[in-house]
């Protein structure tokens, strides 16, 4: 009969949302009873008084170590998403060296230029593959779910390529939704993963199984702040600009460069812009192959690199997401292990004067 | 006057540093490429990139790019690129031969092109490990 635990919950968001819980598990006691009314994070009573103060104590000791523990992991998984944001930035900046090598083009024909009249749409998702990172995941998907119903107003056939576990168990669940390809990563985004859509993409683009697609991730606005956009990714307009849904234009060349540092001890966001000028093409220089083939060379690159750019972004704003969301579980252990040491001493000097008593009662009685 | 080699891939820098002569194997066939070569903007085939230093022969993968050859300067831009010595001869057999099992099983015209790159690949791998000399 010994009373077991209950559960306690400490939530990673400040307290007024419920979502996105960090666990310690604890067992409900079954003989519930309650004689004192404690505040609502209180234990549960074993039955028998004479053990109920005892157990109760050594309840809230248990509790308060498992707060601390939890705080303790929290942090440390804070630390790490900061490091993984730092390498996920530094992969981005090769790839913006390479976006800007590329040539300017005229009119000339590619495949992946051509502009049809739209009948079907692929969403490419792109999601995290872990959760504890807030609202992250599901801003993502609610953009694509509100794009899905926007193309089924407008009477468009769409599919749904899905990038990273957690918006794959989200559409494997939804049966109305069609989706083409589950893409599962293994770790750190590889150009090899890119590549892979890339040729996905490529192949349903050329193969006319689909006129538009449109990439659904979360841009990297700072520490604090991501935001899930849309972007055209094919057909490639001519002028290299890419352009958002709305027309609005989402240039590479106002692309930023984050570094992450400290500052004063905290963690802080120094942005960079990238200006890396194109160097003058020799004029005397020519062309192996006619300029046709040249650009069916490189507009999968251009296409595999966008791709990357995307899927790194999202990576970086997930794990600022899950840094923020575990700095908010920690801030909450730390409270929450303050209430319960407060409520814990009390129970303790209540206990220990309870005794003086008996005792000081006994001895009178004797004499 | 040697010249100076730039693999990039969007990951990482594969190759930066001189070297005497490269053979590249483009659309159109195979070009060598020495000092003082012509200014010259290539697309690469997937295939070999031969590099010679110092009468020592390398060989790497190149899954399909753009080269640009000019002033002693090259830069090869590739999506993906393995050294010869970095590939597990066990392992690109065996990719080869799903790769080839894939082709024959191919339905339709998207798949053809999918499973046709993805062959073509892993024949440039082994090609790769076979043709360290």
């Amino acid at each position: 009969m010994y009373s077991s635990n209950l559960p306690t919950w400490v939530s990673s968001k400040p307290s007024n949302s419920n979502k996105n819980i960090l666990l310690y598990q604890f067992n409900q006691n079954p003989f519930l009873q309650f004689s004192k009314r404690l505040p609502p994070k209180s234990l549960s009573q074993s039955p028998s008084p004479f053990t109920r103060i005892r157990c109760r104590l050594r309840e809230l000791r248990k509790r308060i170590e498992t707060v601390k523990s939890t705080q303790k992991i929290t942090e440390a998984m804070k630390l790490v998403a900061a490091a993984k944001v730092r390498r996920a930035q530094e992969a981005v900046i090769n790839l913006l060296y390479t976006i800007n090598e590329s040539l300017q083009c005229d009119d000339v024909d590619c495949p992946l230029t051509v502009i049809r009249p739209v009948k079907k749409v692929a969403l490419v998702v792109i999601t995290g593959d872990r959760g504890l990172c807030g609202s992250f995941n599901s801003a993502v998907i609610k953009k694509a779910e509100s794009r899905i119903s926007n193309l089924k107003g407008l009477g468009l056939d769409y599919t749904v390529i899905s990038v990273g576990k957690k918006g794959n168990s989200y559409f494997s669940r939804k049966d109305d939704v069609s989706v083409e390809r589950f893409v599962e990563g293994v770790g750190f985004r590889t150009a090899k993963e890119a590549q892979m859509i890339a040729d996905d993409v490529f192949s349903l683009f050329v193969t006319e199984e689909v006129d538009k697609v449109e990439l659904v991730y979360t841009k990297f606005v700072s520490l604090v702040k991501s935001d899930p956009v849309i972007r055209t990714l094919l057909s490639l307009s001519v002028r290299g600009e890419v352009f958002d849904v709305n027309g609005n234009c989402v240039d590479a060349v106002e692309d930023e460069l984050f570094m992450l540092t400290t500052k004063e001890g905290k963690l802080a966001v120094e942005r960079d812009t990238v200006r890396v000028e194109g160097g003058p093409i020799s004029p005397l220089m020519q062309f192996e192959q006619d300029p046709v083939q040249i650009l069916d060379a490189m507009m999968p690159l251009y296409l595999n690199s966008q791709i990357l750019r995307a899927l790194q972004e999202s990576l970086a704003s997930e794990l600022a997401a899950r840094m923020n969301a575990m700095s908010n579980a920690t801030d909450n252990a730390v409270e929450l292990k303050k209430n319960l040491s407060i409520v814990y001493n009390r129970e303790r000097q209540a206990k220990i004067t309870g005794e003086i008593l008996e005792i000081v009662a006994g001895a009178e009685a004797l004499t | 006057m040697t010249l100076n080699l730039c693999v990039l891939t969007p990951n990482r820098i594969v190759w930066d540093s001189e070297v005497k002569e490269i053979i590249l194997s483009t659309n159109s066939g195979q070009i060598g490429v020495l000092p003082n070569h012509a200014s010259i903007a290539t697309a690469v085939d997937i295939g070999i990139l031969r590099i010679r230093l110092n009468n020592q022969w390398l060989t790497m993968a190149l899954m399909g790019s753009f080269a640009r050859i000019g002033n002693n300067e090259i830069t090869i831009l590739v999506n993906d690129a393995e050294k010869g010595s970095d590939i597990d001869p066990q392992e690109a057999q065996q990719a080869l031969e799903i790769a080839e099992a894939n082709l024959r099983k191919a339905e339709g015209k998207r798949q053809t092109i999918e499973e046709n790159l993805a062959l073509r690949r892993a024949r440039t791998r082994v090609e790769a490990i076979n043709a360290i000399l």
